[in-house]
Formats: structure tokens, sequence, C-alpha cells
């Protein structure tokens, strides 16, 4: 059942802090991973309908009478669907062990789980105050997570975060508020067919305008993303990498091509304006994240310039493009998230996360640095790992395009990764060995297992990538392409 | 109608006064005004429920909560603000205004939008039956806020003892 | 759209600027909060003038009710990060703030 997504995590939230009281540990432990894995079975199992029907409409009624719970299901959603539930099951695994030291386990994961429900309500609704509200949950959670820690530095990232933010939404806000006003409704389907009848090339222009500024800062596009550098390295990794392989693109990424393709409709403007944007992003990133020492802050970086390259692909407009920058999207958030992991499991091994302090643990710690490598190489691009072939669609969809300029820009950005990926390999893991590191040890079994699983899928995704792409990718693309949604009507 | 413009020039002038007042206390009080004629506006708009809620949730129980921070905030807090800034301010906000008001003049009549059918039923009805999600979303929202409030104000090790 | 919806967009933008304003020059990290505030209240002005003109007022006004359920969550979240700060710093001041250089 598709309103599972969303009940679910609440209510294990909200019985969460009670359990807390019984037991300390194992309850919140047990009970979060079986709601997540419960989540991500329900996401595969609702594969096969929606491949062969498009949509499922089921009605409840609910005490005779009729309420409007709309929820709207189309193979982009569920692709966006599967992405979260994978990923976040992986970080919930993997703060088993982490979050021992922090303490308060159950306020942890109930915080986790209300982000996770609020991300999964926003990329279910087909409503454009539904959107804004869930983004507003998720990002609620996120303030309290960066500042989890409780240290100096969090307050501080968690802070400017909400300030920024809370702009952000109050910006889209305001962009809905005008497209309320000139069609009177909020639904997808009846927003699309106004705007359609009305013509105002203009004030949807300045709507756009709001939309980009809104959606981009959470996004963390370039000019706006001051706040992301700060707030994704402060928080506990597992916060880190549930912020940069999930949140950004789903209450960025995945709220502004949604609302520009079912809604606005796309035009070559936009489309010129996105694909400047996302190009500027990754440039300018790629090359702000080479001077970082602080893994965690250079790995944020490269989460700005990754977003550019998922942007620039959606914003092409083609099917190929759309496609890429999807796979692109499903590829981070693995790779990235595996990345923020690993930089856990580095800080939980040595206690620090400078580069300078690091080095030759690759002996001492093959796992981590194994898992490591394949992160960093499925993000750069390298051959036979999945980064390699989104990026190669986008390329190639860039090419078919004719634009040529963007096409060569994006082959120079992506050799600029490699080299600063291959930077944080050669520090912390290869050359010579630092005294401080003879005695260490590999990371806790949760730690590792949640590394080698995501590991194992930028492989498994890599080698796989024909029926992957066929089966999985395209479908969803075209979905987006479509534009409108099919909309599913739940009167319970 | 005249009525209705000085209430929202009495909002603007009260959340300038917000920003503008050197303590902090009457800042937060200059809002609560501000809310105050803000929850007036909607009263007068139709909008009862929305005007009650503007009242009693934003203008009592937001600035309590304003009012509590600043009291616990309080010993040293002589935060010296530029001098500058408040000088500014009426040049950028007089500047603003111009450029808002030949914004909207340019505005009038351009905007198209469709005609709404009268709306049917009551705001009870709308509320529960049209907006359902949003409950829910309400749900998450203040659970959310719960949580990190909870999060943000534990004691630290406290767990240490299992 | 009736002409009444551009006299309020007007004072919702003015209400806008004002928090932006505060937000850019200001240093006492309540004060920046106030200033969220005072771009919210012009937010909820423009959706309840939206839905007045429009004759969706009982639309409008439930969805105000629920942008002010958030706007509280968002204050208490802020306001205890704002305490744990001062506890930490003993100070409102934003320029003790390193991170927040940019």
């Amino acid at each position: 059942m598709v309103f599972s997504f969303i009940v679910i995590p609440l209510l294990v939230a909200a019985i969460m802090p009670l359990l807390g009281k019984i037991s300390k540990k194992l309850i919140p432990d047990v009970l979060t991973n079986a709601a997540l894995a419960f989540l991500l079975l329900n996401s595969i199992l609702l594969i096969k309908p929606i491949f062969n029907q498009g949509s499922i409409i089921q009605n409840i009624s609910w005490m005779g009478e009729k309420v409007n719970l709309q929820i709207a299901l189309d193979s982009f959603n569920l692709f966006m669907l599967f992405t979260i539930s994978l990923v976040s099951l992986a970080i919930s695994l993997f703060s088993i062990d982490y979050l021992e030291h922090y303490g308060h386990k159950a306020n942890f994961y109930a915080l986790l789980l209300v982000m996770i429900a609020g991300m999964n309500g926003l990329v279910l609704v087909p409503d454009l105050f539904s959107i804004y509200l869930f983004l507003e949950v998720a990002a609620v959670a996120s303030y309290a997570l960066v500042a989890f820690g409780l240290g100096y530095d969090e307050l501080e990232a968690s802070f400017k975060y909400l300030m920024l933010s809370a702009v952000a939404s109050a910006f889209a806000l305001l962009s809905i508020t005008i497209i309320f006003g000139m069609t009177s409704s909020l639904n997808f389907q009846d927003v699309a067919r106004g705007l359609q009848d009305l013509s105002a090339r203009y004030v949807i222009g300045v709507c756009l305008a709001f939309f980009i500024m809104g959606f981009g800062l959470k996004a963390a596009l370039v000019p706006f993303h001051a706040w992301l550098p700060d707030a994704h390295p402060s928080a506990p990794a597992p916060i880190s990498a549930m912020l940069s392989g999930l949140l950004i693109k789903v209450s960025g990424v995945y709220a502004l091509f949604r609302i520009i393709y079912s809604v606005i409709g796309m035009t070559p403007v936009m489309s010129q304006v996105l694909m400047a944007l996302g190009t500027i992003s990754m440039v300018v990133a790629a090359f702000l994240a080479l001077g970082q020492k602080d893994i965690k802050r250079m790995l944020a970086y490269s989460s700005i310039s990754q977003v550019g390259y998922i942007v620039l692909g959606l914003a092409i407009g083609t099917p190929l493009g759309i496609a890429g920058g999807l796979f692109h999207l499903f590829n981070h958030a693995v790779a990235k998230g595996l990345l923020f992991l690993n930089s856990g499991s580095i800080q939980h091994i040595t206690g620090t996360r400078n580069l300078e302090e690091l080095g030759g643990l690759g002996k001492r710690v093959p796992l981590t640095a194994g898992t490591n490598l394949v992160g960093s190489l499925s993000i750069a691009g390298v051959p036979p790992l999945a980064g390699f072939w989104s990026k190669l669609v986008i390329i190639m969809a860039l090419i078919q395009a004719k634009q040529m300029g963007y096409a060569l820009i994006a082959i120079l950005a992506s050799i600029l990764t490699l080299w600063y990926y291959l930077l944080i390999q050669r520090r912390a893991f290869f050359g010579q060995m630092n005294e401080k590191w003879s005695h260490i040890k590999e990371a806790p079994f949760w730690m590792s297992a949640a590394n080698v699983i995501l590991a194992l899928i930028c492989i498994l995704v890599g080698i796989f990538f024909t029926p992957v792409f066929k089966t999985w990718i395209s479908p969803a693309a075209e979905a987006l392409a479509r534009g409108v949604q099919q909309v599913m009507m739940w009167g319970i | 109608m005249i009525i209705q413009i000085i209430l929202l020039v009495g909002l603007v002038i009260f959340a300038g006064l917000a920003i503008l007042a050197k303590d902090l206390l009457k800042a937060a009080l200059s809002l609560a005004v501000a809310s105050l004629f803000l929850g007036i506006i909607f009263f007068r708009l139709s909008a009862p429920y929305a005007g009650v809620f503007e009242i009693s949730v934003v203008a009592g129980l937001i600035t309590v909560l304003f009012a509590l921070t600043i009291s616990l905030t309080r010993k040293n807090d002589q935060v010296q603000e530029a001098r500058l800034v408040k000088i500014a301010f009426p040049l950028f906000f007089i500047l603003f205004l111009i450029i808002d008001g030949l914004v909207m003049k340019s505005l009038l009549l351009k905007v198209p939008a469709l005609p709404a059918g009268p709306e049917a039923g009551t705001f009870g009805q709308v509320l529960w039956k049209q907006r359902t999600f949003d409950l829910i979303a309400q749900i998450g929202v203040i659970l959310a806020g719960v949580l990190a409030v909870l999060a943000l104000f534990r004691k630290k090790e406290e767990d240490k003892d299992e | 759209m009736s002409n009444l919806w551009f006299l309020y967009l007007f004072f919702s933008a003015l209400l806008i600027f004002i928090g932006i304003y505060c937000l850019l020059t200001m240093r006492n990290l309540i004060k920046l909060f106030i200033a969220i505030e005072i771009i919210s209240k012009g937010v909820s002005l423009a959706l309840v003038a939206t839905g007045a003109v429009q004759h969706t007022i009982l639309l409008a006004q439930s969805l105000v009710i629920t942008y002010i359920v958030v706007e509280v969550s968002l204050v208490a979240t802020a306001l205890a990060l704002i305490i744990n700060i001062y506890k930490k710093n003993k100070s409102l001041d934003v320029r003790l703030l390193s991170k927040l250089k940019g």
C-alpha cells in the first residue's frame, strides 16, 4: 500500500521516544531498521503493478466519509521512493554502531524517520501546497539532526542552514501563492490545465525565478550553495550521507523538476537557464573541492558539483538527458551515501577527518579503503562502475542535443572530479603510514556491512548497466517527460 | 477600504519597528502588535479562523517563546548593531517602496486569472475533506518540532549508565 | 485579476523587503529570526489576500492555518538552537560565529 510510505515512518517516529525509555538501544535499532526494510520491500513490490498498469487505483471508504487523500504514483515517483528507501536503510544500518558514542538513539532515529516520512510525502503528493508542507517536515527534522552533536560547529552550521532554508521555502511558497491566485487550484493537473489556458508567460517567468531561488537553495546550486559546505560536514556521518545523498535531491532537484515538467512545462529558455546554472555549480564546486583538507568538506563540495551534473542532465529536456540525470541521481545517492558513511568510519577509526594527518590506512583497514575506492571511482566516472555510465549518458545526451560546449565542460569537470577523489584516496589510504595509526582496527560490523552493501550496488549497477537502464531508468524518465501524472484517488 | 489600508500601514510600521528597536523585548512586542494587525486584516478579509489563529498562536504563543528566549539569553547580550544599518534603512525602504509601487502599478490588469466557481461547503468541510493530506503533514511538522526540541535540550551522556 | 490583489501584494512585498534587509544587515541572532518571522507574515498576507480576491477564501484560510502551525514548529526549533548557541558562546553576536562569514 502506497500510503504506508508516509504513515509507517511517522507512526514509528511517534512511538520511538516512549520505547526509548524502555530500551535505550536494542528496540530503536531493530524497529527502525525493520520499518525501513519494510518500506524497501514495499517499493520493490510496487514495481510490477506500476510497470504493467501505469497506476493503481484503490478506493477505501472510511466510516462512510469521503476525504481527499490524493497520492500520485508513476514510475518516476517509484524510482525516487526506491532510491530513498534503499539509501536510508543502509544509513540506518550504519547508525547502529556509529551512534554508540552520541547516545540518545531513540531520539535520533525518530528524527531520521520523520525526515524520511517528509521526503516520501514530498515525492508522493500531486499538490503544490503539500509539496511545500512536506518540504518543511523534512527540513525541520534536518535542522535538528545537523545540530545533533550539540557541538559548537554543529549549532552554527545548523543555524545558518535554518535561516537560508526558511527564506528559500518562503520564496517557494510565494511562487505557489501566485500560481494559486491565477488558477484557483493547487492540484498539479488542474494547475497545468489552467496555466495552459491562461498563457501568462511573464508571470510564469517570475514564478519560475522564485522556484529556482527556493528549490535551488535547497539543492545548493552554486549561487545559493553557501550553507551546504558547513551544514553537511558538521552533522553526524549518517546524517551527512542522508542530507547529501537524498535530501538535497528530493527537496531541491525532485521538487523543482517535478513542478517544471508536470506543472509549468519546459521551454527552451528555461532549459538554457537551468543548464547554465547546473554547469556553473559543476565547475565552481569542483575547483572549490580541490583546496579542502577536511574529507567531509571536500565531499560536500563534491555534492554541489554532482548536483550540477544532475541538473544539467534533467534540464536538457530530451528523454535521454532526463534518463541520464535520473540515473546519475541514483548513482550519486548511493555513492555519496557510501563516501560519507566511509568518512564516518574513518573518523570512528582514527578520530580525525583531516587529510594531512591521515595516511597509509589502507594496510590496516582494507575493507574501508576498498569501499572508499569503489565509491570514489564511481562518482569520478571510471569505466566499469555505475557513475561512468550515467555521466556517459548525460554527455551523449548533450552531444545529441548539439550542446558541444556543455559536453566538453562536463568531460573536463569529470576529470577534475577524478583528480580530487584520487587525492583523498592517496592521502588517506595509500602512501607512508603515520606511526599514530599502527594500532587501529577495522570499523565495527554494521558500519562495514552498510559500506559493503552500497559498494556492491555501485559495482553491480555498473556491470548490469544495460538491463538496469532499460527496465528501471528509462520508464521513470519517460514518465517525467510525459509531463502529466497519473493520479490515484485515495478515498479512505 | 480606508480602514484596511490603515491596518496594512500599521502592520508595516510595526514590522519596521520590530527590526529597528534596540531592546529585543520591545522588538518582540512590536512583532506581536504587527501580528495583531495582521489578524484583524485576516478577519476583515472574511478569514475569521485564520485571524484567530494569527492572534492567538502567532501574537500569543510565539511572542511568549520569544520573551522566554530573550530572558534566558539576557545576561550580557550587548550586541552592537552597525549604526549605518539604521540610518540607511529609511533610504532603502523608500527606494524599495517606489520600485514596488511602480512594479505593482505596471502589473495592474496584466495578470490573467481563471475565474473560480463559488466555494461549496463550510470551512470545516474544506479543511477536513479537501485538505486532509495537509493535516497528516501537520502532524509530521509538529512531531518534527517536538523531537527537535527534545534533541536540542537533551542532557548529554545521559545513557552512559546502560 | 482584481486590482485589489496588487494592493495586498504591494504590502506583502514591503514586509518581505523589511525582513530580507534585516537578515542581510543585522548581527543579533534573535533579530535575524524576527526577520524570518516578518517574511513569513508577508507570505501569509499574500496567501489570504489571494484567497479573498479570488473567492477561494475557505481554501486559502485552511492553507494559512497549516502555515501557522509550520511556523510555530520552526520557531520552536530555531529558538532552541539560539539558546544552545548562547550557552556555548555567551553571546548572541553573529560576528562571533566564525562559520557564518561565508
